[in-house]
């Protein structure tokens, strides 16, 4: 997916104007946490396992080389060609050439957001190979030639009528009524079926990798992903070196955090774990399948003060819950990642230069982190990564001056008091009798959508001495 | 080439770690303990099981024995399809089920594109998240779980496990170092999807329906509180 992360306010700006998607996201917003919530409330123990998963993950990434090198080992022993690549290039190619390597014409994907990162499909396409998503809402927005608005679920910014007219326009069936989600649901899987028995290839991704014993875990509810890695002859696994579990139980233990933080199911309908190529007496499998291990920048992450984020499952929870995405929508971010997960990985996995707009997108009021099933500190990385950013001089002047000032005001409370005490009061002169101000110098990014109240009269610490002298002299 | 990358990545994450050795690690991890594990719906592990199999959307069926099984399975296909067709994995313990006494015919190897309803011999039932356990191989050809219209899942109230901790448990037991299985499945509903304005439609990709058949002595009173937990 092309990077445009740097038209942030722009695209926000428009995606605030789609009245039509602006209820799609309200509802989202409304009824996603809900649901997590009654997911979650019948499970007493939710703190003290997410301060489990939270152990067992960061000490998989204290100790990385450790269990990457056990699950490389198990992986090739079970039978798998294991592959690494350095960024998204390397991989695209290496799943291109297994590809060539047999001849492939048709490959069906179940859902993978690192192949979104690398922008495999449009590789492959190029290369001249046709390639389906079978992920029903990566189907709908491949039709559409639009890219992923959620991690977990990419098509969830269409509306149901543009969904059938997508399909009115792209499947040629002559006339019919296509009348709701079931029709559409049946018409995709009546479409779809021909390429999943056809496919020369099917590529799918991994939700855990299990050092002890070499399988993948693969989690979905349609049962896609489960017929790409069980039909076509060829697999490829495209995935990340940080979905490295050490155990089958670590991977459950995850499980039953990611499941109901994503869709607020206890588990997903197919839950899968595969080791490698058919056996001498299996009657079906693939008979040749490949792991690919991108980096993409991951080993530094690993080895910077952001190594929190690799704990990440991607379960979509902090979208679901953070103001900013609910109101701008996933397409506003310019990235593979929207969200705060995004806003974090993103300047990470490229650079902070091209993505700086995107940790600003942020009200620090941190819902993610209070949801976040890994236990990853959200808003502290993103705080961290504008403290990167004014300290790199990506943010405006101004912005940086601003924030110097008022640091260097903080840090000297008699002047910030006198200060805040002359101005307060003079504000409530002036606006008093209108209740609050129009338009203020220097504040017009708030008064330009809302009127700024009049205060009170007096600071805070003015009101509190008065306290604290009254308290005293009783 | 290939191995130089993974050299060069390899390096950096050692840079990146801490150098410890394999038995510290090892102890280590132990040290973390078991995870949590969260209490079941009902103190009795067949009425959990039962009740997370209807609330994720599948119907169940409590049988006796064997022969009464095949008796719930033709009563189902005829329901269902006016027909007593079924695809069934070469399992033994199928092969040995009184097929003719209820006038099954079962075709015994794999789901092909178009067949109805497939049969599968679940290795384990999870009353946590009531799901059953099978793996590919012979016995439960994948495409019996997944290509069908309709997924029939027998499972012996003996395989009852109450965590997915302790069906790794009794997996590992089974499955030998040598002889893993190309793959595990936990299957915990129908096929089903909510890409379309989050409405959630069965029969996304795979079976429309999941039906499983649990055989041992549950009484009905344990059903009947078993719908009652899942709001039936």
């Amino acid at each position: 997916m092309k990077l445009e992360t740097s038209a942030f306010l722009d695209k926000a700006k428009e995606a605030l104007m789609e009245t039509d998607k602006v209820q799609i996201r309200d509802f989202i917003g409304l009824f996603a946490p809900l649901a997590r919530n009654a997911a979650l409330g019948n499970f007493d123990k939710f703190d003290q396992l997410r301060d489990h998963v939270k152990q067992v993950k960061q000490h998989t990434l204290d100790n990385l080389d450790c269990y990457l090198g056990q699950f490389e080992q198990e992986a090739i022993e079970n039978g798998n060609r294991v592959h690494f690549a350095r960024d998204g290039d390397a991989m695209n190619e290496i799943v291109l050439s297994i590809c060539q390597e047999h001849r492939a014409q048709r490959v069906i994907k179940g859902k993978s957001m690192v192949t979104e990162e690398t922008a495999l499909n449009d590789h492959l396409i190029r290369a001249g190979l046709e390639v389906t998503e079978t992920d029903l809402g990566e189907y709908i927005i491949q039709q559409a030639g639009e890219t992923p608005s959620h991690i977990v679920g990419p098509a969830l910014h269409k509306t149901m009528p543009e969904i059938r007219q997508l399909f009115l326009d792209k499947h040629d069936l002559g006339p019919r009524e296509l009348e709701g989600a079931p029709d559409l649901v049946a018409e995709a899987r009546t479409m779809l079926r021909d390429h999943f028995l056809n496919a020369d290839v099917g590529i799918v991704g991994s939700n855990a990798l299990i050092a002890e014993n070499g399988y993948s875990m693969l989690v979905t509810n349609e049962g896609n992903g489960d017929l790409c890695a069980n039909l076509p002859p060829v697999l490829i696994i495209c995935t990340t070196l940080d979905r490295v579990v050490p155990r089958a139980v670590d991977a459950t233990a995850m499980l039953r955090m990611l499941v109901p933080s994503a869709t607020s199911q206890a588990i997903t309908c197919y839950t899968s774990f595969y080791s490698g190529p058919r056996r001498s007496n299996d009657p079906d499998g693939p008979m040749e399948t490949h792991i690919v291990l991108l980096d993409n920048k991951r080993s530094d992450i690993l080895d910077s003060n952001y190594r929190e984020m690799l704990q990440c499952i991607r379960c979509g929870a902090c979208l679901n819950h953070c103001p900013v995405y609910i109101g701008v929508g996933g397409h506003a971010y310019g990235s593979v990642y929207p969200g705060p997960m995004g806003s974090v990985l993103t300047p990470l996995l490229t650079s902070l230069a091209e993505s700086h707009a995107l940790p600003n997108a942020c009200t620090t009021c941190g819902r993610c982190a209070e949801v976040c099933p890994a236990n990853i500190p959200l808003p502290d990385l993103l705080r961290d990564l504008r403290r990167d950013e004014s300290l790199q001089k990506l943010s405006p002047a101004s912005w940086r001056f601003g924030t110097k000032f008022h640091a260097w005001l903080a840090t000297h409370p008699w002047l910030y008091r006198t200060l805040t005490g002359l101005g307060i009061p003079l504000l409530h002169r002036l606006g008093r009798k209108r209740g609050a101000f129009r338009s203020l110098p220097m504040a017009s990014a708030w008064t330009s959508h809302r009127d700024f109240p009049t205060p009170q009269g007096r600071t805070f610490f003015q009101q509190y001495k008065t306290a604290d002298k009254q308290l005293d002299d009783r | 080439m290939t191995d130089s990358i993974r050299s060069f990545i390899m390096g950096k994450i050692r840079r990146a770690g801490r150098g410890a050795s394999v038995a510290q690690v090892s102890s280590e991890l132990q040290s973390l303990g078991p995870a949590p594990t969260p209490s079941l719906i009902s103190e009795s592990t067949s009425e959990s099981f039962i009740a997370n199999v209807l609330i994720n959307k599948g119907t169940v069926e409590c049988v006796s024995d064997r022969s009464a099984a095949v008796k719930a399975v033709a009563d189902y296909l005829y329901q269902r399809f006016r027909s007593h067709k079924l695809v069934a994995g070469n399992d033994s313990r199928l092969a040995a089920m009184p097929w003719r006494e209820a006038g099954v015919l079962p075709r015994f190897g794999s789901a092909e594109n178009g067949d109805a309803a497939g049969l599968s011999y679940a290795r384990l039932g999870i009353a946590e998240t009531g799901s059953i356990v099978t793996w590919t191989g012979k016995s439960c050809p994948a495409t019996n779980n997944l290509l069908v219209e309709d997924h029939i899942v027998i499972v012996e109230l003996a395989d009852l496990v109450t965590t997915m901790e302790l069906a790794w448990e009794r997996i590992h037991q089974h499955i030998g170092k040598q002889d893993k299985p190309r793959g595990i499945n936990f299957i915990s509903g129908p096929s089903s999807t909510a890409d379309i304005e989050g409405k959630l439609v069965m029969g996304a990709h795979g079976p429309r329906s999941w039906h499983v058949i649990l055989i041992g002595e549950v009484s009905g009173s344990s059903l009947e509180k078993a719908r009652q937990l899942a709001g039936q």
